[in-house]
């Protein structure tokens, strides 16, 4: 007799077996149609490898796998593939997705199966990618393919068969061992061939007395040889079907945090993956079928059905009678981890063990919780040893880092906390929340670190390309120098080419000087008159620049300082200029303005008289006025003349004096 | 009296040997960069969208440790104020509502049968998040796509949407159960941990 240990913490609800364990397996007839979720197990969804319209036989490959962690998809049953479209699926949020809709045609025409003739002579590779291709994944709900657990380098020595069903309600497994022992067995003994022959424990609960009998009938069918499977009944305790729990009970260790089993040499698979496998190995059948229980108050014909994966809740709760008017909730799973689904057209999975139609007050209402007494009956019921309470308070308050330093993450969600909580606090949901906080913010911390360092790396190739850009124009530079340099070396008595158009330049301007005729005063007035007001207008441009770039407190508004000084001395200078050859010429800017105002009255009111000529009646002495105004223009004209016309008259005095 | 300057050679012997591991210690162990920015960075979303005013999430942080105020980061939104204060010890103000509003994460999409190839999305995106070449049809990286809306405004035909990030079984996960008082008797469905 193996020596039993025990774990932690665990609870004792109603078991509730018996309304679904009596009667033997029914297998369900084929539905008219099935839906088959392309994502039903842990990892990458898998990819739908037919179309709509095409027919399909019972066994056929109708989606792969998608990378190590994934899972084969094959048709339950023949018929047409209708659509691939989304639909709810079964999953505590509700949420739909992709799905194969066949509809049955009734004639469940298998694929050609090849099932190895000699299973106990294939290899270890061999028997992986037969269970790989046959697309099994745990049976017990979690829904992990199982290949991977299988191909695990560490060395195994203890291969551990979870035939606990600790949940209440559910008796898939109890009807599967008592009608399927000797598969069950014979399917153990092909693992431990996988597995480099390990001992193998079968973890059973000791309220199913039936089937511990039945195994351990098939046991004894091979007595003749070595088997070294041994049935280890346990007493019966919420959750000792947890893997780490179970594998606690039956060896004493404990998986360590973050760790899976195989790190301590063990390796668990559910009892009806076990059978599944058997189905693949020996008979050649993926995974197309499974054991549901339907129970609850509601079912009339509670018990355990074969039904096809894919099958529809609701095809699957007519088949056993259940009364869905006295259904008040319908939940896919037990009664202590399963969830509870609305869309009755949901789908079963590959994980799917049993379906709960739950009459009124079968199930303890959802009652308004109150608040926490610090009763610490939690902690006592917890079977990962971890600080339910604390946890709560951590999850409620958002420190989801704390929670985390509290082993939030080992937390299996099993509800034996919320089961004790007299203050009826939803305990579980709150763990489940700040799990998927922690979750959410890891993969936000994720996508952040890979934005910065994407960003990161844009910023350094643009000043990278900058540089390189500066770099290369540098280079053309110091080429083109160097080609100067060259060029003139190959020349040497050519002259610098910049130093000789200078110089021509200034030849040419001094040449025109000499050329030119000695300039009339009016000219260099002129001349000085314009380079006053270049003088000013540049000052005026500048100093607006300036301004503006003081406002925007640019770099350049230095520069710009500089040269508005510079220009306001030259304008000053240009201005002295001016007016000292205005007194130099005796010219005075002020009377000559006069003049010219003068004159242009006169002429306006010459060109007035002359119009009001053309329709006047009396036109003579309008004729009269005219002549009188032409004289005064005329008078006005000349003093303009005079005052003008003195520095060309006679340049020579002015200069002289 | 001999040993009174024997202690203070010896004082100042100490000295010496003490400086000189400090000053080598500060050479060896110098911290590159201002530290404080990077663990200011860290708590900023890096969705590089410029709402705060700065181009990108370290430009920002490096204002915050200069003293700019730490409610300008509508894509971090209330956490990244609330770590941001816990960080620098500071109150934890509400959003400037200057520099945008809290949204739910969205990712761009182009419309390809829309594009022009004109690369603008591409020089305007902080992370190289589109990919695409001249007179070619672009497309974003969906896991690239920090959301931060910058390559919407250079596009000329307007063929880029921001959608939100639609919801998966992976990615979803439960919300708080909701907070009644012990006396109130509305009805609610929250717990799937149901006594047997």
């Amino acid at each position: 007799m193996h020596k039993i240990w025990n774990f932690h913490g665990g609870v004792h609800p109603n078991e509730n077996k018996t309304q679904s364990n009596q009667l033997p397996i029914v297998v369900m007839p084929t539905p008219k149609q099935l839906v088959l979720p392309l994502s039903q197990h842990i990892g990458k969804a898998a990819k739908a490898i037919v179309e709509p319209g095409d027919y399909v036989l019972k066994g056929q490959l109708i989606a792969s796998a998608q990378g190590f962690i994934s899972a084969n998809i094959h048709a339950p049953s023949s018929g047409h593939v209708s659509a691939i479209v989304e639909r709810t699926l079964p999953h505590q949020s509700a949420l739909s997705g992709p799905c194969i809709i066949i509809d049955t045609d009734g004639k469940d025409q298998w694929v050609e199966l090849n099932p190895p003739t000699n299973p106990e002579y294939l290899s270890k590779q061999e028997l992986l990618n037969l269970i790989h291709a046959a697309g099994i994944t745990g049976m017990g709900g979690a829904s992990f393919p199982s290949t991977v657990k299988l191909q695990l380098k560490s060395d195994i020595h203890t291969l551990i068969i979870n035939a606990a069903e600790c949940e209440p309600y559910i008796t898939a497994d109890d009807r599967l061992m008592r009608e399927y022992a000797d598969q069950i067995i014979a399917s153990i003994q092909l693992l431990q061939q996988l597995l480099g022959h390990p001992q193998c424990l079968i973890g059973i609960e000791d309220n199913k007395p039936e089937a511990i009998a039945a195994l351990n009938l098939a046991l004894s069918h091979n007595i003749g040889q070595h088997t070294n499977i041994e049935v280890c009944v346990i007493p019966t305790k919420y959750p000792s079907g947890g893997e780490k729990q179970l594998i606690e009970i039956l060896t004493g260790h404990q998986v360590p945090h973050g760790g899976i089993p195989a790190n301590i040499g063990i390796v668990c698979q559910n009892v009806g993956t076990v059978k599944a496998i058997f189905d693949a190995i020996f008979k050649g059948q993926p995974l197309i079928k499974r054991i549901t229980t339907v129970t609850g108050k509601a079912a009339a014909n509670a018990g355990n059905y074969e039904v096809l994966i894919g099958t529809q809740v609701e095809d699957l709760l007519a088949f056993a009678n259940v009364d869905m008017a006295k259904t008040s909730r319908l939940v896919m799973g037990g009664p202590m981890m399963g969830f509870t689904i609305q869309d009755t057209q949901t789908p079963l999975v590959k994980g799917s063990n049993c379906i709960l139609a739950a009459a009124d007050l079968e199930l303890a209402p959802v009652a308004d919780h109150h608040a926490c007494i610090r009763c610490g009956q939690c902690e006592v019921a917890c079977p990962v040893d971890l600080l339910p309470q604390q946890l709560f308070w951590f999850a409620k308050a958002e420190e989801f880092e704390k929670a985390e330093d509290h082993n939030l993450s080992d937390c299996i969600e099993c509800g034996a906390c919320a089961w004790v909580c007299p203050s009826q606090i939803p305990l579980v949901q709150y763990y489940r929340y700040a799990k998927g906080r922690v979750k959410s913010l890891a993969s936000e911390a994720h996508i952040a670190e890979l934005s910065r360092i994407r960003f990161e790396s844009r910023e350094q190739r643009l000043i990278n390309d900058k540089l390189a850009k500066e770099e290369k124009r540098k280079n053309r530079a110091v080429a083109a120098a160097a080609a100067q340099a060259a060029k003139r070396a190959a020349n040497p008595n050519a002259e610098d080419p910049i130093a000789a158009a200078l110089a021509r330049v200034n030849a040419q301007k001094q040449a025109k000087e000499a050329d030119a005729a000695p300039k009339s005063h009016a000219e260099i007035y002129k001349e000085l008159k314009t380079a006053a007001a270049i003088t000013r207008t540049k000052l005026n441009k500048t100093s607006k620049a300036l301004a503006n770039a003081q406002t925007k407190d640019h770099e350049l508004a230095q520069d710009l300082q500089a040269s508005v000084s510079e220009l306001t001395a030259k304008a000053v200078e240009a201005q002295a200029k001016l007016q000292a050859y205005e007194a130099k010429l005796g010219l005075d800017p002020e009377k000559e303005k006069i003049l010219l105002v003068a004159v242009a009255k006169t002429n306006a009111t010459i060109r007035k008289l002359e119009k009001t000529l053309a329709t006047a009646e009396d036109a003579q002495a309008l004729e009269e006025e005219i002549t009188q105004a032409k004289a005064a223009h005329q008078i006005a004209a000349q003093a303009l003349a005079d005052h003008q016309v003195t520095p060309t008259a006679k340049p020579a005095s002015a200069q002289e004096s | 009296m001999q040993t009174f300057y024997l202690a203070i050679v010896i004082l100042a012997l100490l000295a010496i040997v003490f400086g000189a591991i400090l000053g080598f210690a500060a050479i060896r162990f110098k911290v590159d960069g201002d530290p404080i920015v990077d663990q200011i960075d860290n708590l900023l979303p890096q969705t590089q969208c410029g709402q705060c005013g700065h181009p990108g999430c370290k430009p920002y942080a490096e204002a915050i440790a200069n003293g700019e105020a730490i409610n300008r980061c509508p894509p971090g939104g209330e956490t990244t104020i609330k770590a941001l204060a816990d960080l620098l010890d500071l109150e934890a103000i509400p959003l400037d509502a200057e520099h945008g509003t809290e949204a739910i994460r969205t990712i761009a999409y182009i419309r390809e049968d829309e594009c022009i190839g004109c690369t603008k999305c591409i020089q305007a995106c902080p992370v190289d998040a589109i990919l695409g070449a001249a007179k070619q049809m672009h497309t974003v990286i969906i896991d690239e796509c920090t959301g931060c809306d910058l390559c919407l405004e250079p596009c000329p035909v307007d063929c880029i949407d921001m959608i939100p990030i639609d919801v998966t079984p992976i990615s979803w996960h439960w919300q708080q159960p909701e907070q009644l008082i012990a006396t109130s008797s509305l009805p609610h469905s929250h717990g799937e941990s149901h006594h047997a």
